[in-house]
């Protein structure tokens, strides 16, 4: 069993490890300048393996490197890594004083791991919009979209159904459920949109919808945004809704519209809208103030602030918090961030974050803090006693 | 006997000499009080500052100097905003002011100087305001042109042209008041304003702070120096009464700006710096008494140059209320100070010289990367709302600062060791073998500070944004360093690296720091990126360049070194030892 694990338990191969991550991470930073810093967290380190084109490694003013590699992912390294400190640890595992620094500091570097690795599995974020004196009570995940589907017709809630923009984008054919009231065929899905008004968009253009807003104003496929920008995609899709008898009009949806449109199948009302993935919550948060202080005489800011009242019936919660720069509010497992503003300072965004895995860096940090200090300081104690005598 | 006395008094003597007149007040010709006039504070990018600020702050700016020469004359900055606030008008020539005929403006493009019509052959890159306003249908239209560039894809002429645009629109609002906020809130629920806005809207006449202003502004236009000085005198006294803290405030900022503490520091650590080397020198030519007495003067003027360093950072600390690090001007000023303390630590444990010549070293260089990274403008620029957070920036960016810090001196014990034992024969077993332990003991003890500080980076972003970790670039270039140090201490530990082995890799840790400390914002990505001018990409380049060199160096031959002492320590033992991890 040792003979066996000795070459996995091994300094070099801890050595060779993370040499490779250092190499993962920079290309991960490098490919940030191209890419969203969400595309590349998925791809490079949260992913078992990743193709690393030579290319990232050069400005952009020499074109056209050819080649590339295919690499460990950050979860190969993160869990080959976790795999060699514990099989160190376990080939040569014997406790003494001089040993229980170096001891705790693993110990808090795996809790690091594993912190990450929950993170990336369990953690949900959303944000929250509110308009002044505007209440919410649902997350909005601007990194996902769906499409709702709105019948308004019962006396005492609106039914809705949603389809996840992942479905729309890979749709071939109609899509058909039995809980949608009609069949919905995509004509053209676009991951990030630019809307076009109707002054800007030309007649084929408009012509492409049949019915709604899209008549009006036209969205073009733009570039998917990257780290750089620090910007989200914005989809956009054509769609023509069928009922039995064939298409009723080809409309365009996109989360450039804010409020949904009105659509008309088999003389019954419904509304569609394609908006960012929501999720609802048993609580709803009233946006009593917000806040955009400046520098005097800059546009910089200086602080920002919600003052909102947090009701929960089925907790039977009902107070008012201050959210602000560095003072989140944390409830019910979610901690609620002030993340951006309305235009016009008219209504705030909140970061909304539920992660099961928070503590786990905290409790990291005091014990790899303790660790060290205790490995290290140890060495320079007894270098010094030596050195003095 | 004697000398171990008679050299470090002599050595701080002689820095006295050289430090005490530059930080008396310095006598002037000029009958108006300009001290008092610089002591004004006015409201300017959300802080206030004393006028002395702003006038030193706009040279920088414009033209990379604190002082004006014009016709061998020294002309300092607050004379000339005097001028430019008073629109004096120049005796030699009646139809423009003085300030508009000063050569304040640095231009260095080729292509500039070629629309300005200036051929190379001239060798001209200073021009006054009248000089460049003759030009200024042509510099509006090409700016133009290049505003229309999203600001991240304009080339290097059109950044130019746009910065020389922004400079003169600068130039312009200062003349017109429209900056700084010039004058103050004499009762509660009032804000600073610019003086131009209320002369405009006719409630300068009105408001007593404003038309004192304008008063100090005439009695210079008419050059009548009695009446400038009371009615400075009188102003100062007003606001003082109304903002008793920030009238203070504004008058240390003037004291600090004159003293230049960074500037004394690092001629300090030159000093310190040729002391020491001598120092170390005379060890080797085996004259210990007398490399023993020039090592205490070293230490002597390192720790005045140290104490003039604190000083310049308390000093911050007061006027920003803010812990030392707040921007990358403020972290190279606290990397060198961090650099130095350890370097006394070193000094301290192993009596070498070596601590000494590595603190004043990157002491002087730290403070030379500060002062180039002073050009953009005021060092003492408001905090983003985000970062607006003193118990973070005092634990999470001391801490990574701190690790930055240890990382370049390793790195720097590491290049002391490369270059000793290959182009030199002194670097004999026992140096050998202490400068390998100094440069481990730094890299734990970077490795602790980095880890710790990266951590806490994480956790400051999980109570600002929920999100510990976001893998933004900067965050990456802190668990690049991190990573790199491990390597190196588990290399060690596993016996994969030997003394060199280490002091190389140690060099290679100056490339990655550096590349955290500056490069993650070349990219200009990530919420931590802030401004970033070109020349800063060719210095990393250079400074990545020649470490690499001289970690090629350090990985010759080990026969071809010339100190041969250290052959056997950095040779492969026949049979390896089996690898423990308690070293």
């Amino acid at each position: 069993m040792t003979k066996w694990l000795k070459p996995i338990a091994s300094l070099r191969f801890t050595v060779v490890l993370l040499s490779l991550s250092m190499v993962l991470v920079l290309a991960g930073t490098l490919a940030q300048v191209n890419h969203g810093v969400w595309t590349v967290v998925d791809d490079y380190f949260r992913s078992p393996l990743v193709y690393i084109k030579f290319q990232l490694f050069f400005p952009s003013t020499i074109q056209k490197i050819p080649g590339g590699i295919l690499f460990p992912g950050g979860l190969t390294l993160g869990l080959l890594l976790m795999i060699n400190l514990l099989a160190a640890h376990l080939v040569r595992f014997r406790f003494t004083w001089k040993r229980a620094g170096s001891l705790i500091t693993h110990f808090g570097v795996i809790v690091l791991i594993i912190g990450e690795f929950v993170t990336g599995v369990a953690a949900k974020e959303g944000k929250m919009a509110i308009f002044e004196g505007g209440s919410s009570n649902f997350t909005e995940d601007n990194r996902s979209v769906e499409l709702a589907i709105i019948d308004p017709s019962p006396t005492d809630h609106d039914r809705v159904t949603v389809i996840p923009g992942s479905k729309l984008a890979g749709a071939r054919g109609a899509l058909t459920d039995p809980r949608l009231p009609f069949g919905i065929r995509v004509e053209q899905w676009m991951p990030n949109s630019q809307i076009l008004g109707p002054m800007q968009a030309t007649p084929d253009q408009l012509a492409r919808a049949t019915d709604g807003l899209g008549t009006q104003m036209a969205a073009t496929p733009a570039p998917q945004a990257t780290g750089v920008d620090n910007k989200n995609d914005l989809p956009a899709a054509y769609v023509t809704l069928l009922d039995d008898s064939g298409p009723v009009g080809t409309y365009l949806a996109t989360v450039w519209f804010t409020q949904p449109q009105t659509v008309t199948v088999g003389g019954k009302q419904y509304y569609l809208q394609l908006r960012f993935t929501r999720s609802y919550k048993p609580y709803t948060i009233h946006l009593i103030d917000f806040k955009h202080d400046k520098f005097v005489g800059t546009e910089m800011a200086r602080n920002y602030s919600s003052l909102v009242r947090l009701e929960d019936p089925s907790r039977n919660v009902d107070r008012q918090v201050l959210i602000y720069m560095n003072h989140p509010l944390r409830y019910a497992g979610e901690t609620f961030y002030q993340a951006s503003f309305m235009e016009g300072d008219t209504g705030t965004v909140l970061q909304v974050v539920r992660n099961p895995g928070w503590m786990l860096p905290y409790v990291s940090c005091t014990l790899v803090t303790v660790g060290m200090l205790m490995h290290f300081g140890l060495r320079l104690t007894t270098f010094v006693r030596r050195q003095n005598r | 006997m004697r000398i171990r006395l008679l050299v470090p008094i002599a050595a701080v003597v002689l820095a006295l000499l050289y430090l005490v007149p530059q930080l008396a007040p310095r006598p002037t010709d000029s009958q108006f009080d300009l001290e008092a006039f610089g002591r004004i504070p006015v409201s300017a990018e959300g802080r206030i500052k004393p006028l002395d600020t702003v006038a030193r702050n706009t040279l920088m700016r414009f033209g990379g100097k604190q002082t004006i020469r014009d016709d061998g004359r020294k002309i300092p900055a607050i004379e000339w905003l005097a001028d430019l606030l008073s629109h004096r008008t120049s005796p030699a020539n009646p139809s423009t002011t003085v300030a508009a005929s000063l050569p304040i403006f640095r231009i260095d493009h080729p292509d500039l100087l070629d629309l300005l019509g200036v051929t190379p052959e001239q060798k001209k890159n200073r021009f006054s305001f009248d000089e460049l306003f003759a030009h200024r249908d042509a510099i509006t239209r090409q700016a133009g042109l290049a505003f229309q560039v999203d600001a991240k894809k304009r080339g290097p002429y059109q950044r130019r042209i746009v910065g020389l645009y922004d400079t003169l629109s600068r130039y312009i609002a200062l003349s017109r008041y429209d900056t700084p906020y010039a004058v103050p809130p004499l009762t509660a629920n009032e804000q600073w304003r610019p003086l131009g806005e209320m002369l405009m809207d006719g409630s300068a006449g009105s408001d007593e702070a404003a038309a004192s202003l304008t008063a100090i502004f005439n009695a210079y236009a008419a050059q009548n120096s009695g009446e400038f000085n009371d009615a400075v005198a009188d102003y100062l006294r007003l606001v003082r009464a109304d903002l008793p803290g920030a009238t203070r405030k504004a008058g240390y900022e003037t004291l600090f700006n004159r003293m230049t503490p960074f500037y004394h520091a690092s001629a300090l650590y030159v000093y310190a710096f040729l002391l020491s080397s001598f120092a170390f020198m005379l060890t080797s030519l085996s004259k210990p008494d007398w490399a023993r007495a020039l090592g205490r003067g070293a230490i002597a003027v390192l720790v005045l140059a140290f104490f003039i360093h604190t000083i310049g950072i308390i000093s911050r600390i007061y006027l920003q209320g803010r812990p030392p690090v707040t921007n990358l001007y403020s972290s190279a000023v606290f990397i060198g100070w961090i650099c130095v303390m350890l370097g006394f630590v070193i000094e301290k444990l192993f009596r070498l010289g070596i601590g000494t010549i590595a603190a004043a070293a990157i002491g002087f260089v730290t403070l030379v990367i500060a002062h180039n990274l002073s050009s953009g403008g005021d060092t003492m620029e408001m905090m983003q709302a985000v970062l607006d957070s003193n118990f973070w920036l005092s634990t999470h960016v001391v801490c990574i600062t701190i690790g930055y810090s240890a990382t370049f001196l390793a790195g720097f014990l590491g290049i002391t060791y490369i270059l000793l034992g290959v182009l030199t024969p002194v670097l004999k077993p026992d140096r050998a073998k202490a400068l390998a332990r100094m440069i481990y003991g730094v890299i734990c003890f970077a490795a602790l500070m980095s880890f710790v500080g990266t951590v806490l980076g994480g956790i400051w972003a999980d109570q600002s944004w929920g999100r510990f970790w976001g893998w933004d670039p900067k965050e990456n270039g802190a668990a690049l360093i991190v990573i790199w140090l491990l390597i190196i201490l588990h290399a060690r530990w596993g016996e994969m690296v030997r003394e060199r082995g280490v002091a190389v890799l140690a060099v290679a840790g100056n490339i990655v720091t550096s590349w955290s400390w500056f490069g993650t914002n070349m990219l200009g990505v990530g919420l931590h990126s802030y401004g970033f001018t070109d020349s800063a990409v060719f210095w990393m380049l250079t400074f990545a360049t020649s470490q690499l060199a001289i970690m090629a160096l350090g990985m010759l031959p080990i026969a071809l070194w010339r100190s041969t002492g250290v052959r056997a320590i950095n040779q492969r033992s026949p049979t390896p030892r089996v690898a423990t991890t308690s070293a």
